[in-house]
């Protein structure tokens, strides 16, 4: 069957398979969001949907070779965190940390200030960019293997030439066939991941105490940031006190003012005081009783009433013939 | 009405009397509005309606169920009925009588027309003296339950029965004839000449049928032809023709007390003649019918009850095979008039006798309602034990027979309120205990449960014949190679050979089984119409023997007799007798020397076979059956529990000794080595949890340990080592840190340690901390684990507890930033909050719900011996249908199991008769209620101690792809610990279909090693994938269930190169499926047997299908197609083909195969 060029929009590239072809559909990236134009060029960028389940990066580049170089390629949006994340973890120091890929770029600065001071205790390892050095985390072994994707995923491809673009984006005169990097697949990928999970008991030792070290440091160094202070009582400029939970009656972060318990602050009651019963006689006077009675009554046939409902519903259903 | 024959006569053919209304009005007809108040009469039927009976919707469910056991009572169906017994009468009236003659010669001219007589034995020879003849009855009458209008509609369809009384005038009879079967000989034949008439003059079809095959009891059937002018199959019933005599008959009465001896055989020893007590029954019966109609229909009208009561016990009996059927309970076909006597005898009470003047049991009188007096009657039969004490019911003129009588000849005694004959006579006791066990066990229903609707549909509604569920063990016998050496005096006295013959399996298995069982039972199919030229029933071929165990008892080691002290005494030589070679002398430890039979065991499942052990032997050695012919189909259940031999020869070459008790022993020798590190860690360990199947005797195979250097030496396909999961908690700390990234670093460190200090200890192989995914900076789901390899071979996978991780998880995935708490983690992203929910759910399960349910079903497994067998026996089904764990969690499986032990309201005693003892029965009950079971009903189980359910389980609206069941517990109120991946409404429905053909497997009553191997062997043909994995890799291969010996071959074809070190718990095919569920968790709905499974299956999920608009998100593989009429161009369809391609490539190495096939 003659493929179509182009499906909404998406320029229709047939990858060959052993019995098959898969098809992979691009277009030229086009973000109206600013952050990503750093790290999507809009002229360079190829977005790709329903890239295989395994492709590595490696891949799609050999894939790709017809129309350029590939600078990069980014699977997805969250990769992206973990990608940088883990550069980071290994000590390479110099990834700027963007949890929140929305965030604008220009204003992380701000924003990692604004983290810090509202979050003193809550730290996170990452923040390190400021003097002493921080500790170097001994990287816990990785080869580089695949990782699967859920299949109909996306992702974004970056040229290195921008004219690469347009070659791309021709329609294929023939379905390509799919390369294959060395990265180990099937039977021998569970069994590397397997050993590679187990790593020698050093390196976990080497790797732990590090990771330690740089907890204390970030910790060290976020109360050397924090606005906060042992045994001060922090009052903002409207005069109120900040306080957390904690402690007997909870605590200021320094002071010793309480705070409500967990309880009030999700129900807005307080549960120490039980409701007290209303003394009032249900049954005082005459009326009361004979309501009381007839209610009983009513509700006796009411209840006799629903039961024959739903017996003659499961009459319906020929339930009772027994053979 | 399966009444056959005994029901009594009375009425005649025009029975006027009405049967009396008593439903105390139909609660329908009174009520109009419900908002006004009712009337007084709405009122008192109300409240009757909720004293009277077991609540008001019980009430209302038995007046609907009546009118669908009773015939119609409309005029048009009745009418053809009414002409054609006007008509058989006039015929029968106006019949030419034969002259007397000799009864050889007599039956041979019949003989010639095709009929045969039915003569009883022993059989008349030339020589006799006497005569049978033919002269036309002189008296008609209806009698029965049909006559009485209170018969009950029976199973299967079969039409009721119309007890006709045809009575042979005294002429025929003299004074002797109550002697050797001269009565019986003479009914024959006049009952043959009848047939011959009515067959060639009415236009019906006529029929034999010998109610247990005793051909004294042989009665006519007259069914409608179609379509004749005698066709009254508009009222759904059939005709027996009884012959009966008159009371004024020339046989003195005397004569036939049980302790009379009628029948003098040729050739009989000194001894003399032995007494006849069923003979003479027999002989009784023929002056019954009439007694008893007249009996009942005093009772029905004294008792406006009665009638409806008799039903319900009718239904309740019929539902469980005390009747007529493909599988009945031996002795109770055409017994209906024993139920009357049954509720006479609560009416009525007791008559007095000299044996138990003292505790006579008074009547209940007669005012009690329809269920009171059901129930009362369940009491008798579960209480009374006719076989122990006599009962004779009231009687207006006191006993005919001297009581004793009845106690010294037969072995049952319930003498009917005419105190004409013991009904029981013929009732084996064996299944005299099969009745009081199946009483017992509805009054313990209604005493415990609280839901009414089910209890109702399990007492009536419920079809409760399948022996498998009904009993713990169920053997088939084969008795075409029984030898039938009994004597001929047994032969007269039971009525034919296989009476005989089952009369005395009934008795030995009785005295040889003693109180290992609650109940035996002895089912057999009850007794055919035959066509009416073949004189006698066709032999039993196969007979079920069903047993009930006595938990304490059944699975005893030893049987003690007597002491040895008098050799010759009659009680050795009876004990001797009994067990033959098996009987031996033994001394025991505590001195004393006596007979004693002792069952070799060598593992624990040979002692679940005791009972049915001892039942092979006292059958070959009594009645020479082989022990081929004696089959059960535990050794096949007990199979699918085991690894098969030349595998487990294998694993036991390496020499570690596997099996939960071995892996407990490793279990407690790693605690010790852990709690004996003291100071090497840094904090103190308080305590050690275990969270593994392996450790409650409930994964469906044993676990194997596999020594190091054993491991190395296995193919692939042996070298899955399971490993066992173990949590550990230490000593508060505040030294932990506050972030959970770091808490997740600090187990890694203290995991390190301990194996630093575990191997500097040197008694383990290899310690390694596993540390998926924790390089990463995501927040882990399981943590990170320490894998412990002991030189048995055991591996262990050790967490830690911590338990401040909820709190730090809750922070991190609550989103909620109350004013409050201005210092709730504000830069928290969605994806790391999700990420934090799910390990904050795994942290529950794992940490907090796993232990405890362990300890619950660990407890459990201690209290009832057969729960883990069934435990494990639904673990494997439903993992032959590849649904264990790949959509059923374990834990379900264990809670779901607990139900039959443990019911579903209150809770069960312990004692209680419906708790199964085998793990076979168990399991049929697990699939009756999977079966049963609707998804959307919330279940509660009480697997934690004895408290009930705190509030009613609720459903949570779920979506399609979480799972659908909801079991709760104490502990869990929600229900969704262990079910909420699954199995979703895909999985649960097909779970129940399989169910649903499982339980059709079991009841098919053939039981067959065939038919068991068919329970957990899996149709693939409704995938539409099928993934072929290359069995030689799977490390599980050997656990499959239909393993292929070829592939387990010791003999090592592909050599590895990395397979220096052992994997604990390493199953690749494990892993690919979950890769697989993940990736392709939109497309495709996947399927895996994870012990061992070759092929993993797959079906196309709907929302994939057809052509759909091409979406950026979509979510699966797509290739463009346009619909063939269609302009709009960005359609695409699934790429089913790629797809495939694709998950080849991911199973790289071991797919050998990925199919797809085209479902139609």
């Amino acid at each position: 069957m003659a493929l179509p060029k182009i499906v909404s929009g998406f320029t229709v590239l047939p990858v060959a398979y052993p019995h098959s072809r898969h098809i992979i559909y691009a277009k030229a990236h086009a973000s109206s969001s600013k952050s990503s134009k750093s790290t999507f060029p809009a002229d360079r960028t190829l977005f790709l949907v329903n890239v295989p389940v395994d492709a590595t990066e490696r891949e799609l580049s050999l894939f790709f070779r017809y129309a350029g170089t590939v600078e990069r390629v980014i699977f997805d949006q969250n990769d992206l965190d973990d990608t940088e994340l883990q550069g980071d973890a290994s000590g390479s120091g110099s990834g700027s940390e963007d949890e929140d890929s929305d965030a604008p770029d220009s204003s992380m600065e701000v924003d990692t200030e604004e983290n810090a001071e509202t979050r003193p205790r809550k730290n996170r390892k990452d923040k390190k960019r400021d003097e002493p050095a921080p500790p170097t985390v001994v990287p816990l072994p990785t080869s580089p293997h695949r990782t699967l994707r859920k299949t109909g995923a996306v992702a974004h491809l970056v040229f290195l030439d921008s004219s690469s673009l347009s070659k791309a984006l021709t329609p294929l005169p023939k379905a390509r066939s799919w390369p294959s990097s060395e990265e180990l697949r099937g039977l021998a990928r569970y069994r590397a991941l397997y050993d590679e999970q187990r790593p020698p008991l050093d390196i976990v030792k080497a790797h732990a105490d590090t990771a330690m070290e740089l907890y204390e440091f970030e910790l060290a160094k976020s109360r050397r940031q924090s606005a906060y202070r042992k045994g001060e009582a922090i009052v903002d400029e409207d005069g109120f006190t900040l306080v957390t939970r904690g402690g007997a009656y909870g605590k200021t972060l320094g002071g010793g003012v309480g705070v409500a318990n967990k309880q009030f602050q999700a129900t807005g009651k307080t549960g120490s005081k039980k409701k007290k019963e209303s003394k009032e006689k249900a049954s005082f006077y005459a009326f009361q009783k004979a309501e009381k009675q007839r209610k009983a009554i009513m509700d006796l046939k009411k209840n006799f009433e629903a039961d024959k409902a739903r017996i003659e519903k499961l009459k319906q259903s020929r339930r009772f013939k027994p053979y | 009405m399966e009444d056959g024959e005994p029901e009594n006569s009375g009425g005649g053919e025009e029975d006027s009397m009405d049967g009396v209304e008593l439903t105390p009005g139909d609660p329908g007809a009174s009520s109009h509005h419900a908002s006004k108040p009712p009337t007084g009469e709405e009122l008192r039927m109300i409240k009757d309606a909720v004293n009277l009976y077991q609540s008001s919707s019980f009430k209302l469910q038995i007046d609907a169920l009546l009118p669908n056991v009773r015939p119609s009572t409309k005029d048009s169906r009745k009418a053809p009925l009414e002409r054609f017994l006007h008509s058989l009468r006039s015929h029968l009236i106006s019949m030419r009588a034969v002259e007397p003659q000799n009864p050889v010669s007599a039956a041979r001219a019949l003989a010639k027309q095709g009929i045969a007589v039915p003569f009883a034995l022993p059989h008349p020879t030339e020589e006799v003296k006497w005569k049978v003849g033919f002269e036309p009855p002189s008296d008609i009458n209806v009698v029965g339950s049909w006559a009485n209008q209170i018969c009950v509609k029976r199973k299967d369809g079969v039409p009721f029965t119309v007890d006709v009384t045809i009575e042979m005038p005294d002429s025929l009879f003299q004074e002797k004839d109550y002697l050797d079967s001269r009565y019986f000989h003479k009914r024959s034949f006049y009952l043959a000449v009848v047939a011959q008439s009515l067959s060639t003059s009415l236009e019906v079809d006529t029929f034999y049928q010998s109610t247990l095959g005793d051909p004294r009891l042989t009665v006519l059937v007259l069914s409608p032809r179609k379509g004749s002018q005698n066709d009254f199959s508009k009222a759904h019933a059939k005709i027996h023709v009884i012959p009966v005599i008159s009371s004024s008959n020339p046989m003195p009465l005397s004569r036939l007390s049980p302790s009379h001896a009628n029948v003098r055989l040729p050739g009989k020893s000194s001894a003399g003649p032995q007494p006849t007590p069923i003979y003479n029954t027999n002989v009784l019966l023929a002056t019954y019918p009439k007694l008893s109609l007249l009996a009942t229909n005093a009772l029905k009208h004294l008792c406006p009850a009665f009638s409806d009561a008799y039903a319900l016990l009718r239904v309740w009996a019929n539902q469980r095979g005390y009747g007529e059927g493909p599988i009945c309970v031996r002795g109770f076909e055409g017994k209906g008039c024993w139920w009357n006597e049954v509720l006479g005898l609560v009416v009525f009470g007791e008559e007095s006798t000299s044996a138990n003047k003292a505790n006579v049991r008074k009547p209940l009188g007669k005012g009690l309602s329809s269920y009171q007096l059901f129930r009362a009657a369940l009491d008798v039969l579960a209480r009374q034990d006719f076989s122990q004490k006599a009962v004779h019911v009231k009687s207006t003129n006191g006993h005919k027979f001297p009581p004793d009588e009845y106690t010294s000849h037969h072995s049952a005694v319930f003498v009917d309120s005419t105190s004409t004959l013991n009904l029981l006579a013929d009732v084996p006791s064996t299944s005299l205990s099969m009745l009081r066990y199946d009483a017992n066990e509805t009054l313990e229903k209604l005493n415990t449960s609280s839901e009414s609707d089910n209890i109702f549909a399990q007492l009536f509604l419920n079809d409760q014949t399948q022996l498998s569920k009904r009993c713990d063990a169920v053997i088939r016998v084969d008795l075409a190679r029984a030898s039938k050496k009994q004597s001929a005096y047994e032969f007269v006295e039971y009525g034919s050979s296989d009476n005989a013959l089952l009369a005395a399996i009934s008795k030995t298995l009785q005295r040889g089984l003693g109180d290992r069982v609650q109940a035996i039972g002895i089912f057999h199919p009850s007794s055919k119409m035959r066509s009416i030229t073949d004189a006698h029933n066709p032999l039993l071929s196969t007979i079920y023997i069903g047993l009930t165990y006595n938990s304490e008892n059944a699975f005893r080691l030893v049987d003690h007799g007597p002491p040895a002290d008098g050799q010759d005494s009659e009680a050795g030589r009876l004990f001797r007798q009994l067990w033959g070679d098996k009987a031996e002398l033994r001394r025991f430890k505590d001195g004393r020397i006596v007979e004693s039979v002792v069952w070799e065991v060598k593992t624990s499942d040979d002692r679940a076979h005791i009972p049915v052990a001892i039942v092979r032997h006292l059958l070959r050695h009594h009645f020479g059956i082989p022990a081929n012919d004696v089959r059960s189909p535990q050794n096949y259940f007990d199979a699918k529990l085991r690894l098969p031999d030349e595998v487990s020869s294998i694993f036991q070459a390496s020499g570690s000794s596997s099996g939960f008790k071995s892996a407990l022993a490793a279990f407690d020798g790693l605690v010790k080595r852990l709690k004996s590190l003291g100071d090497q860690i840094p904090l103190a360990l308080s305590s050690v949890s275990p969270t593994s199947e392996y450790l409650r005797y409930a994964s469906a195979l044993g676990p194997v340990p596999i020594p190091q250097s054993a491991y190395l030496a296995l193919p692939d396909s042996y070298r899955y080592l399971p490993t066992i999961d173990v949590n550990l908690e230490f000593e508060k700390s505040t030294k932990w840190p506050d972030d959970i990234r770091a808490v997740q670093k600090a187990k890694l460190a203290l995991l390190e340690a301990i194996a630093t200090a575990l191997l500097s200890a040197n008694k383990i192989t290899r310690a390694s901390v596993c540390t998926a995914d924790c390089s990463g900076s995501t927040i882990q789901q399981h943590g990170p684990s320490l894998e412990i390899y002991t030189t048995e071979g055991w591996a262990f996978s050790v967490r830690i507890w911590y338990d401040r991780e909820a709190t730090l998880l809750e922070r991190l995935s609550s989103s909620v930033r109350t004013p409050a708490r201005p210092l709730a983690p504000s830069e928290a992203n969605p994806r790391e909050q999700r990420e934090a929910q799910q390990a904050l759910e795994t942290y529950t399960r794992q940490f907090i719900h796993a232990p405890r349910h362990h300890r619950a079903v660990a407890n459990l497994a201690h209290r009832f011996t057969a729960y883990v067998g069934t435990v494990r026996l639904v673990k494997r089904w439903l993992a032959a249908h590849w649904l264990l764990t790949t959509h059923v969690s374990a834990e379900a499986v264990e809670i779901i199991s607990a139900r039959p032990f443990l019911g579903s309201g209150a809770v069960l005693p312990d004692d209680a008769s419906s708790i199964p003892r085998s793990k076979e029965r168990g399991f049929a009950q697990v699939l009756e209620f999977l079966r049963d079971w609707k998804p959307e009903e919330p279940i509660f189980v009480p697997i934690y101690e004895d408290s009930a359910p705190s509030s009613e389980p609720t459903v949570a609206a779920v979506s399609s792809k979480q799972g659908v069941w909801t079991i709760s517990t104490s502990e869990d109120n929600s229900g969704r610990m262990w079910t909420s991946s699954g199995p979703d409404a895909i999985a649960a429905r097909r779970l129940r279909a399989i169910a649903k053909e499982a339980c059709k497997i079991l009841h098919s009553t053939d039981i067959d090693s065939l038919d068991v191997e068919r329970l957990f062997s899996h149709a693939t043909e409704d995938y539409d994938v099928l993934i072929e994995l290359d069995p030689m890799i799977l490390p599980r291969y050997h656990q499959s269930i239909n393993a292929e010996s070829s592939a387990l071959s010791k003999d090592r074809t592909i050599p590895q190169e990395d397979d220096a070190t052992p994997r604990p718990g390493f199953d690749p095919a494990w892993l690919l499926f979950q890769d697989l569920q993940v990736t392709y968790s939109d497309t495709l709905k996947f399927f895996y047997d994870v012990y061992g499974g070759r092929y993993i299956g797959a079906i196309w999920l709907p929302i994939v299908s057809g052509i759909r608009p091409f979406r950026v998100m979509g979510g699966f593989s797509s290739t463009p197609e346009q619909k063939p009429n269609e302009k709009n161009k960005g359609t695409v369809v699934l790429n089913k083909q790629a797809v495939l391609d694709e998950i080849e490539r991911l199973g790289a190495g071991f797919i050998k195969k990925v199919e797809a096939r085209e479902r139609s």
